[in-house]
């Protein structure tokens, strides 16, 4: 019994079609019966968390299944944290794990792509004719696995925390940050780190051991070690200018504001423990 | 009359497309014995895809991508039009309902089935590309959620693509010109708007269609499995066995065993 893999399939699936002729039923109208209370199944699913949804909500006040519609869209306003649909849980939630400026694209593109190319080659690197679960240990785990972290990411993701701008102001942070960095009395400074704390840059940067570190955003907190005012804010107005294609530019908040921020900037110099550099 | 009224037209297209041949070749094949609900999750992700085609389709008709704002009400006339589907039509708040979670049905029996065909081996010969088909399928399902995610025009949607925009920015050589290509200029706007709504209303679901189409074909064409442990003839594994013995001879290979 030397035959090939290829021969033994071609003999197998000709036997399957062979065996389906003679014994099989009929798909039409038996087979589809099945499909067609699936598919009222499917409908009805859709029209009950639709009316769920509209009827347990009221405009933006959100009922079990979530609002109507958020607040209109508000580019000026940073206070808002962003959450992708529940499917992106888990790339948003890899993010965070991987949120070192030199390993984020592991996460945006690396671990999706490897994924992706694992998932459409899988009938070409499981080649074997079997297909009995019980017999198929590999593949079991494997599946079970990626449920398992998918799952578990997904989950993360959901119930990941992050701080709002208000909450920071409200509970004094930014006066903190004043003291820690020792430009307290300094106007434009601590103006500015109002600023910082509610245009929503938390989201991204870390500043002071708070903030998330998304998409490979840098750690601030000794950033006015590097340059001065001027350079923040043309740095703010066009990021993309000093080749950061990632941030978004803050031109809108204005001249005023930039330079508030700027200052502050400026005055982060690293806090109580200076740095040797 | 039935002859003339209806036959006669049906052989007609029938001998010019062979429209009436395909139809009967699609329904009036066998399946296996023993296939049953397991197998019915591919149907129930078409209908929920259906069901996103149609409620999208009456959608596309009330929504207008722009971010400008509607003197009338004070806020952009994407976001307007929503509130006007959502609360003035005649169910449109149903419509909206449906589309929206549609979509979150679509991606779960998307995994079902995908998980059902990896517990039954069905991705194995001779079905690969229909395995790939389906994974393709999954991939073009999520880019559906993800640029109708945006349309809304509200905080979520606005903030949620802010950072959509910027995870694409950050793949190497294609990151500035796909974050580029995305926002559609120096902020997202209006030409966001309806550069994401054209994607997410024609491009992307004439692939889909596409796939799906392919994805049926081979269905019809290759079977479906019947599950690994079926006891079935057409669901077993059956070695030849070469008769032997007093018996040889007698009978025909690949009938021994039942």
């Amino acid at each position: 019994m030397a035959k090939g893999l290829g021969e033994q399939n071609r003999e197998w699936y000709a036997r399957y079609k062979d065996d389906v002729k003679k014994e099989g039923k009929a798909f039409f109208p038996r087979a589809m019966l099945h499909d067609t209370i699936m598919g009222i199944v499917v409908v009805g699913v859709i029209i009950g968390l639709a009316v769920i949804w509209f009827y347990d909500a009221d405009g933006t006040e959100a009922g079990v299944l979530g609002p109507w519609y958020e607040d209109p869209a508000e580019p000026g306003t940073t206070d808002f944290i962003p959450r992708p649909d529940w499917y992106f849980y888990f790339l948003f939630y890899l993010l965070r794990i991987f949120e070192w400026p030199e390993t984020v694209v592991i996460a945006t593109v690396g671990i999706p792509t490897i994924l992706l190319m694992l998932l459409i080659g899988l009938p070409f690197y499981d080649r074997r004719r079997e297909r009995r679960p019980s017999r198929r240990p590999v593949a079991m785990v494997a599946a079970v696995l990626t449920v398992l972290s998918m799952g578990v990411l997904t989950y993360k993701g959901a119930t990941a925390e992050e701080t709002l701008g208000s909450t920071l102001i409200a509970d004094g942070v930014p006066n903190e940050w004043a003291e820690k960095q020792g430009f307290v009395g300094n106007q434009k400074a601590e103006a500015g780190a109002e600023l910082f704390a509610a245009t929503g840059c938390l989201q991204c940067h870390i500043y002071l051991g708070l903030g998330a570190g998304n998409l490979g955003a840098p750690d601030l907190s000794e950033i006015g070690q590097t340059n001065d005012v001027a350079y923040f804010v043309q740095y703010l107005s066009n990021p993309a200018r000093f080749g950061n294609t990632v941030m978004g530019s803050y031109s809108y908040l204005g001249q005023e504001n930039l330079a508030a921020l700027g200052a502050f900037l400026e005055a982060s110099k690293g806090g109580e423990e200076p740095d040797s550099r | 009359m039935v002859d003339l009224a209806v036959l006669a037209p049906l052989d007609w297209v029938d001998e010019r497309t062979g429209a009436v041949r395909g139809t009967k070749w699609f329904l009036f094949r066998n399946v296996p014995r023993d296939i049953s609900w397991a197998q019915t999750l591919g149907f129930g992700t078409l209908i929920a895809f259906a069901v996103q085609t149609l409620t999208g389709a009456i959608l596309a008709m009330y929504y207008k991508p722009a971010s400008e704002i509607d003197p009338t009400t004070g806020k952009p006339l994407a976001y307007a039009s929503i509130e006007h589907i959502t609360n003035d039509l005649t169910l449109g708040w149903l419509v909206r309902g449906m589309h929206r979670w549609g979509a979150s049905v679509f991606v779960i029996l998307l995994f079902m089935h995908m998980a059902r065909v990896f517990l039954f081996g069905a991705y194995k010969y001779p079905r690969e590309l229909l395995w790939i088909t389906g994974v393709l399928i999954l991939a073009m399902g999520m880019l559906m959620g993800f640029t109708g995610y945006l349309l809304p025009w509200d905080q979520t949607a606005y903030w949620a693509t802010v950072v959509g925009i910027n995870l694409n920015g950050t793949a190497p050589f294609a990151g500035p010109w796909l974050s580029q290509f995305l926002a559609g200029g120096a902020e997202i706007g209006s030409d966001t708007l309806a550069k994401w709504y054209a994607l997410h209303m024609l491009l992307i679901p004439g692939a889909l269609i596409a796939l799906i189409g392919i994805h049926l074909y081979l269905v019809a064409r290759l079977g479906i499995t019947s599950p690994p442990w079926s006891d079935e003839a057409a669901g077993r594994e059956r070695p030849v066995r070469k008769p032997t013995g007093a018996r040889a001879g007698l009978v025909r290979p690949g009938s021994g065993s039942k």
